[in-house]
C-alpha cells in the first residue's frame, strides 16, 4: 500500500512539473488554436538560458527565469510577427510545417552554437536542495519538486486570473472565438495573437529555467515534454486552465502507478491509453467545451 | 595455325592486363584518399556525434601533416607514403541520428563522392541498416565504437570492427564481480538488478549480462526495461529500492541518468554496487559534472582501455594535443580513443595496400596484425577474425572520489594503476559531506 501512496506521490509531484511544461501550450494551441510544434524548442531555450545564466554569470535559475521570459516573450511576439502572422492565414497544415521548421532551426541552431554536449545547472538553490525531504507517514515527498510544484501553482493561479478575470483576458478569449465580432468591439486580433504568443513562449522558457535544475541540458531535450505537453492540453480540455492542470496531475500519476505493477513500456502506453479512453468518451477533454 | 595462338594468347594477356590496370588503380594515379563519415552531429545522439567529427578531423591532420615523433600509423611524413604522399580528405556528413538519411547518404557518399572506404556510423543500431548497402556495393566499411555483437555475427565480408565488442566489455565486468571476492572484494555480493534502455545498443547489453550474471554467480532479482527519453525514474526507483539488489547493473544514456540519480537521491537510495556499461558513463561531460557533487564515485564500469594508464603513453599525449585543437581543449574520452585508433588503423590499410582498390583493401584489412606499440588504446592489438578484431580488449574501471577513472581489472593493470576500490558505494549523504574534486 505504501508503495502505491508513494507512487501516487510521485506522479503528482512530476504532474506539477508537466503542468508547468504544457501551461504555454495552454495559451497558443489549447486558447488560440494555433499550432505550435517547436513548443519543446521555446522550452529547451529557457533551460539553455537558465544554464547559461548559471554558468557565466552566477545567477540562479530562480533569478535567471525573470530576464529569460521577459527575452522569450519578445522572442515569442516576434515569431507570431514575423512567421505565424503569414501562416495563419493558410491552411492548418502550414501552421504545422511553419512551427516544425522553427523546431529544426532552434535545435540546430543551438547544436551549432553550443554543440550537443550534456550540460547540468549546478550550484542552484534547488540543486542543492536535491537530496532534502519531508517524511509523512513513511511517504517521501521531495523539497526541491515541492518548491517547483508551488511555481507552478502560482504561474496558474496568475495565468488563470489574467485569462479569465481581466479586460485582456476576455478579450483574448473573443479574439480566438470569433476574430470579426472582436474587431467590431474594438480589439485587435493582431495584437491580441501576438501577446499571446509571447506570454505562451515566456510561460514555457520560465518553466525551462525551472527544469534545467532536475535534467540534462541539451539541444534536442523539448521532443520528450513536448508530446506529453499535446496529450495534457488535450486531454484537459482546449483552453481550460484548471483542465490542463487537471490533465497533467492525471499523467504523471498514471505515469508512475502503471511502472509500479507493470514493465515501464506501459508507462506511455497507459498515458495515451488514457487519452484515446477520454477523447472516446468525452471528446472535448476533461474540462473543455465545444 | 601457331601464330593463331600466339596472336590470341597475346590479345588475352593485353585484355587481362587492361581489365586489371582499370580495376586496379595505380598507386601514382591517387591524388587523394577519400574516406566517408556518416555520423549523428545532430539529433538524439549528437553528443556521440560529435566526438566521432573530433576524433576524424584528429585524424585527417595526422595523416596530411608530419609529426615526426608521433608513432602512430602515418605520423611521420605527410600523406599516404604507400599511394605517393596523396592527401586524404574526410567527407563527414551529417545524417541527424536517423538510419533512413544515414542510408541515403551513404549510397550518395559511394556513388556520387566515389569514396574508397566508409567510416561510421558510429551508433549500432544505424550501422546495422547500412552493412546491406556497402555489402552489395563492395566497398569496406567500418565503425569502431559501435558495440553491438550482432554486427560481426552476420558474416558481412566487408565490415571491420576494431573496438571491443558488448559481449567482451560486459563480460569484463562480470569477470571482474566474480573474480573480486578472491582480490581482496567483498564476499556478500549476490543478488543484481538489470537497468537498462530501450534500444539496440542497450538490449544487447541486457541480454549479454543476462547470460552471463548466474555465471558469475549472481541472482537477477529485478530485470526493467526503461524508455529512452524518460523524464521520471521515480517508479522505477521505487521498484528497484523494492527488490533491493546488492548489484545495479545500469545502461542508461547521460539525460536518463540524471533522472536516475535525482530520483535516487530523493528516495534516499543506492545499492553496494553500481556497475555500467557505457552510457553515461563513457560520457565526458557527465563525468566532469559530477566531479562537482561526488555523484560518480564508487560506480564501476566498462571501459576499452585503462583510461588512468594509457595518459603516460607519449603517443597519447601528442595524439591528444591535437584532438584538443578540434574539440574546443576537451580531452579525448574513450570513445574517442576508440575512433581514432580505428581511424589510424584504416588509413593504414589503404597505405598497406598501396590502391584504393575495394577488392585489394578488403584483402589488407583482412591481413591486418598490427601490434599494441602502434595504438593510443592499450589493446592488445588488432587483428580480425569475421570483421572482428579479436585483441580488442575490455577493462573495468572504477570513478573514485577524485573524479577520475582507475583501472581496477584485470588484475595485472589494477597492481599497476595501484587504487583500492571504493566499496560500498557510498551514501547520498557521504557524497555530499566529503570536499568535491571540482570545486
Amino acid at each position: 500500500m505504501t508503495l502505491l501512496v508513494q507512487a501516487v506521490v510521485n506522479g503528482l509531484q512530476m504532474g506539477f512539473l508537466y503542468a508547468l511544461v504544457a501551461v504555454g501550450l495552454t495559451i497558443i494551441w489549447g486558447l488560440m488554436e494555433m499550432i505550435n510544434f517547436a513548443h519543446g524548442e521555446f522550452l529547451m531555450l529557457g533551460m539553455f538560458g537558465a544554464w547559461w545564466l548559471s554558468a557565466t554569470l552566477g545567477l540562479d535559475p530562480l533569478l535567471g527565469m525573470v530576464p529569460i521570459g521577459l527575452a522569450m516573450y519578445g522572442f515569442g511576439v516576434l515569431v507570431y510577427r514575423q512567421l505565424m502572422r503569414r501562416v495563419q492565414r493558410g491552411d492548418p497544415f502550414t501552421q504545422i510545417f511553419a512551427t516544425i521548421g522553427l523546431l529544426f532551426l532552434l535545435q540546430n541552431g543551438v547544436v551549432a552554437g553550443f554543440t550537443s554536449d550534456y550540460r547540468f545547472v549546478q550550484d542552484s538553490v534547488l540543486t542543492r536542495l536535491s537530496g532534502a525531504k519531508l517524511q509523512v507517514a513513511g511517504i517521501t515527498l521531495g523539497v526541491p519538486l515541492m518548491l517547483a510544484a508551488a511555481l507552478a501553482l502560482v504561474l496558474f493561479m496568475a495565468l488563470y486570473l489574467l485569462i479569465d478575470r481581466t479586460e485582456f483576458g476576455v478579450a483574448l478569449q473573443a479574439t480566438s472565438e470569433d476574430r470579426e465580432a472582436a474587431m467590431l468591439v474594438g480589439i485587435a486580433p493582431q495584437r491580441m495573437f501576438a501577446v499571446a504568443w509571447g506570454l505562451g513562449a515566456a510561460l514555457v522558457a520560465v518553466a525551462g529555467a525551472i527544469l534545467a535544475n532536475f535534467f540534462a541540458v541539451y539541444p534536442q531535450v523539448g521532443l520528450q515534454f513536448t508530446v506529453l505537453a499535446y496529450a495534457i492540453v488535450a486531454l484537459g480540455g482546449f483552453g481550460s486552465i484548471l483542465g490542463t492542470l487537471l490533465a497533467a496531475l492525471l499523467i504523471g500519476v498514471v505515469q508512475s502507478v502503471t511502472v509500479v505493477y507493470l514493465p515501464p513500456a506501459f508507462k506511455d502506453a497507459f498515458v495515451f491509453g488514457s487519452y484515446v479512453l477520454i477523447g472516446l468518451l468525452r471528446p472535448q477533454g476533461l474540462f473543455g467545451r465545444f | 595455325m601457331r601464330n593463331g595462338l600466339i596472336a590470341l594468347t597475346a590479345l588475352a594477356v593485353l585484355l587481362t592486363s587492361t581489365l586489371v590496370g582499370q580495376r586496379v588503380a595505380p598507386a601514382a594515379n591517387v591524388t587523394e584518399v577519400l574516406i566517408g563519415s556518416v555520423l549523428p552531429l545532430t539529433g538524439n545522439f549528437a553528443a556521440l556525434g560529435q566526438q566521432y567529427q573530433w576524433a576524424a578531423q584528429t585524424v585527417e591532420d595526422i595523416v596530411n601533416n608530419d609529426y615526426p615523433d608521433l608513432q602512430v600509423p602515418l605520423g611521420p611524413g605527410k600523406g599516404f607514403p604507400g599511394l605517393g604522399g596523396a592527401p586524404m580528405k574526410m567527407i563527414i556528413r551529417d545524417d541527424q541520428s536517423r538510419g533512413d538519411l544515414a542510408r541515403t547518404i551513404v549510397e550518395q557518399l559511394i556513388s556520387v563522392n566515389k569514396v574508397h572506404f566508409i567510416n561510421g556510423e558510429g551508433t549500432s543500431g544505424t550501422t546495422s541498416l547500412l552493412q546491406p548497402v556497402l555489402e552489395s556495393a563492395g566497398i569496406p566499411m567500418a565503425c569502431h565504437a559501435c558495440a553491438s555483437p550482432t554486427l560481426t555475427e552476420k558474416g558481412f565480408k566487408w565490415f571491420w570492427r576494431t573496438g571491443p565488442n558488448d559481449k567482451t566489455m560486459v563480460a569484463s565486468v562480470f569477470s571482474f564481480l566474480k573474480e573480486w571476492r578472491e582480490h581482496g572484494g567483498p564476499g556478500d555480493l549476490k543478488t543484481i538488478a538489470l537497468f537498462t534502455c530501450d534500444n539496440l545498443f542497450c538490449q544487447d547489453n541486457r541480454k549479454v549480462a543476462t547470460d552471463l550474471a548466474p555465471k558469475a554467480g549472481y541472482q537477477i532479482v529485478l530485470d526493467l526495461t526503461t524508455k529512452t527519453g524518460a523524464t521520471t525514474l521515480a517508479s522505477e526507483v521505487q521498484r528497484l529500492q523494492a527488490a533491493n539488489p546488492d548489484v545495479l547493473f545500469s545502461v542508461q544514456y547521460p539525460a536518463e541518468t540524471v533522472v536516475f540519480e535525482n530520483d535516487a537521491k530523493r528516495a534516499g537510495w543506492l545499492p553496494k554496487v553500481i556497475a555500467t556499461s557505457n552510457g553515461a558513463y563513457s560520457d565526458e561531460t557527465w563525468l566532469q559534472a559530477q566531479k562537482k557533487t561526488n555523484g560518480a564515485a564508487g560506480w564501476l564500469g566498462r571501459d576499452p582501455t585503462a583510461i588512468d594508464l594509457v595518459h603516460q603513453r607519449p603517443s597519447w599525449q601528442k595524439v591528444n594535443q591535437i584532438y584538443k585543437k578540434y574539440s574546443h581543449g576537451l580531452n579525448m574520452g574513450e570513445l574517442a580513443m576508440r575512433e581514432i585508433t580505428g581511424l589510424l588503423w584504416m588509413v593504414d590499410v589503404i597505405n598497406r595496400a598501396k590502391s584504393v582498390d575495394p577488392a585489394v583493401l578488403q584483402k589488407t584489412a583482412n591481413e591486418t596484425n598490427m601490434g599494441p606499440e602502434q595504438l593510443i588504446i592499450d589493446y592488445k592489438g588488432i587483428r580480425f577474425e569475421n570483421g572482428q578484431n579479436v585483441l580488442a580488449t575490455g577493462v573495468v574501471t572504477q570513478v573514485g572520489w577524485d573524479g577520475e577513472k582507475h583501472t581496477v581489472w584485470p588484475w595485472d593493470l589494477a597492481a599497476k594503476a595501484n587504487f583500492k576500490p571504493v566499496f560500498p558505494n557510498p551514501s547520498w549523504q557521504e557524497r555530499d559531506s566529503k570536499p568535491k574534486p571540482a570545486s
